[in-house]
């Protein structure tokens, strides 16, 4: 175990995890205004999806903004379902699941594939329309801090979305609870009847966390395809969407310590892979994949006692829809 | 009342709940938002230059043909039992999206007799089978009585726990098909060892589709006693309106919850046992192509009718047997089968709405 080696690790932990932080973002504020956004690993799929096809045809930017624009889609037709129309969000977003799953593999099967990219851009040669691969992100070193030992390279070697997903979490962390309105959005997802009472427009603001949860369900898919594994198969995202929903329990609805068990996650994975090449523990793997999702449970029993409950403000109105008396 | 919500400007839309939903509406609902779905679909394969009605041709052919209407039963058998052990779980609205990996659970422990038999010879021949569908009941029934006492005990989300409960079960499964029960003459395949004749489910009938429907008629006729004949069944309703209104009545909640739990579980549990023992006759990783997420449609489509569960699971097993179909001769892809499952299932979600609700439009204007 040399030092490149513990620098290369703690590099992965971090792109690794940014994906669940990104993903988690965005479901941290729809949570926290009462909604559970189940579709995540559709959304995320989609917005791999899309970044893959844009990215051949167009490049990278093409690719961000298509797939932000594709999730706020998503996010939109999951709003009118159950904001709106106050369906179940556990059928909803189970749905809205496959969806995903369906629709990204759809479009992306190579037959089809091949034709939407020449719809895309005519001027595409032959041997991109089926190729299963597409260019990663540029990584941005930062001069002198990148050369830092072991952790030069954690914290300042990564792609433009790295920095900016770690920027955004303590700014979203910042709206969600130093100001006004992240102050409404927690009351909606408290008590919607009360912040309703008070002049809160619920529906607008849940229909704006949902939307957002999308767009950021599908930066993320778009950040682990582009960014992270540019290899497209069917289903790529490989169930990391519920890993997502996982971290948001384990970060207790914080975007602040959603970074640090994004990390966590990020490192538990980059852990699973590099042991196998050790040939260290075969049967490991297996139950480092598990521990994200016990360490969830565990989570979801800790807080489920009224004391800790009340302490780190578990949204509690989440799952139920809300429909005004009149 | 709940009513006025404007949606589209120019016109009022007002929803209204519906005091009464006929069943005649409810059919009808429930057909044409199946039309629908299907519409939607084709439009898809429009898209990629396929007649959608060769399509539909090819779906129907699957229950036309009586070959390919056996693999549809073998594939709905599974589906049925979670579905049924979904039936008793959201009737007492406790939301279990854990089938999945209770039918994992239940291949574990069936897999688990094959090879306590096969490796250390601790079980005579014809106890086998008995056991395993024991043992997989038992299992599956643990692995969601667990979140069920939770929710019971300390009000833990039953949504996330069973859900998260799903890959745990999963990747302990591949763990063990990797490892230590993978077959030692299979050429390192992640195989278990093939079931013995007396293992499997096609010894009663020589066809896995005839037992496997008698196994899902008898889980049915169970369920409907269980909800309808029992005092289990009562309280589970009970439960259902509401846990404050059960708890005045003097139910016990943790034992309801739970024991409702297990059976829902144990039930999907024994879908498992059909997987292994039935359709494949061995163990493999992934061995359920979400089969228990597709229970959860199932079950919907059936408004938590057991009875309905049959033809219902056998509509969407054909569903999954042309979709190999279709990806052999058109050369559609897998996904598609996804895509359209879950188009059905939300215009299904849609439709639920709209037998709830009656929607009128009228065209004043609205600031």
């Amino acid at each position: 175990m040399s030092i490149e080696w513990i620098e290369q690790v703690l590099q992965l932990t971090v792109q690794m995890g940014t994906v669940y932080l990104l993903a988690s973002l965005g479901e941290i504020y729809a949570e926290r205004s009462g909604v559970l956004n189940l579709g995540l690993e559709g959304m995320m799929l989609m917005g791999a999806a899309t970044s893959f096809m844009f990215t051949l045809a167009y490049g990278h930017l093409s690719a961000i903004l298509t797939s932000i624009i594709v999730g706020a889609l998503m996010g939109l037709i999951l709003s009118i379902l159950v904001v709106d129309m106050k369906l179940n969000q556990v059928v909803v977003g189970l749905a809205m699941t496959m969806l995903g799953a369906g629709l990204s593999g759809f479009f992306t099967f190579p037959e089809v594939r091949k034709n939407l990219l020449l719809r895309l851009n005519p001027s595409l040669p032959e041997e991109v329309l089926l190729i299963q691969q597409a260019q990663k992100l540029p990584e941005i070193q930062i001069p002198l801090l990148s050369n830092i030992p072991v952790i030069g390279k954690m914290f300042f070697s990564h792609n433009l979305l790295v920095y900016f997903s770690f920027i955004l979490s303590i700014a979203m962390w910042f709206i969600l609870f130093k100001t006004r309105i992240g102050l409404t959005i927690r009351s909606v997802g408290e008590n919607p009847s009360m912040a309703d009472s008070l002049g809160v427009n619920v529906y607008m603001v849940r229909r704006m966390t949902v939307i957002l949860s999308g767009v950021f369900a599908s930066l993320a898919g778009a950040y682990f395809f582009i960014g992270f594994h540019p290899f497209w198969r069917e289903g790529v995202t490989a169930g990391r969407g519920f890993i997502a929903l996982a971290l948001v329990i384990l970060a207790t609805w914080s975007p602040m310590r959603a970074i640090l068990g994004a990390y966590l996650f990020g490192g538990v994975e980059t852990f699973q892979y590099r042991l196998q090449l050790f040939g260290l523990g075969a049967q490991s793997p297996y139950f480092l994949a598990m521990l994200p999702y016990i360490l969830t449970i565990m989570t979801l029993i800790i807080i489920s006692t009224e004391s800790i409950k009340k302490r780190i403000g578990a949204p509690a109105s989440l799952g139920i829809p809300y429909a005004r008396e009149e | 009342m709940k009513l006025a919500k404007t949606i589209i400007m120019p016109h009022s839309v007002k929803i209204k709940r519906r005091l009464h939903i006929s069943r005649k509406l409810s059919i009808l609902t429930t057909f044409s938002t199946l039309v629908l779905a299907f519409g939607v679909s084709g439009i898809f394969f429009a898209m990629i230059g396929l007649n959608p009605l060769d399509v539909y041709s090819y779906m129907v052919g699957v229950y036309t043909s009586p070959t390919l209407l056996l693999k549809a039963l073998e594939r709905a058998i599974p589906i049925g039992l979670a579905a049924l052990g979904l039936s008793i779980a959201f009737r007492m609205n406790f939301w279990n999206i854990g089938a999945e990996g209770q039918m994992y659970m239940g291949m574990f422990a069936s897999t688990g007799i094959v090879l306590l038999h096969a490796y250390y010879d601790l079980i005579p021949d014809y106890l086998v089978l008995l056991l395993m569908i024991l043992a997989s009941f038992v299992t599956g029934g643990l692995w969601c009585g667990l979140p069920a006492f939770l929710k019971a005990k300390m009000r833990v989300n039953e949504i996330l726990t069973t859900l998260m409960m799903n890959y745990v079960a999963m990747y302990f499964v591949d763990f063990l098909i990797y490892g230590p029960w993978r077959d030692p003459k299979g050429y390192g395949f992640p195989l278990s060892i093939p079931f013995p004749e007396y293992a499997k489910l096609t010894m009663i009938f020589g066809e896995f589709a005839y037992s496997g429907l008698l196994l899902l008629c008898i889980a049915v006729a169970l369920a409907v006693v269980i909800l309808r004949y029992t005092k289990l069944g009562f309280e589970l309703k009970i439960v259902g309106e509401g846990i404050d209104i059960a708890r005045y009545a003097g139910i016990r909640i943790t034992k309801v919850i739970t024991l409702g739990g297990i059976l829902s579980g144990g039930i999907a549990g024994l879908g498992g046992l059909a997987i292994v023992s039935g359709i494949i006759g061995r163990l493999r990783p992934r061995a359920s192509p979400g089969y228990g997420y597709t229970a959860i449609i199932v079950i919907l489509l059936s408004a938590l009718n057991p009875w309905l569960v049959v033809p219902v699971s056998i509509f969407f097993g054909g569903i999954f047997v042309a979709g190999d179909i279709l990806q052999a001769t058109l050369k559609i892809p897998g996904a598609a089968v996804e895509m359209h499952q879950a188009l059905i299932f939300l215009f299904i979600v849609v439709g639920e709405f709209l037998k709830r609700y009656k929607i009128t439009i009228t065209r004043e204007v609205v600031r």
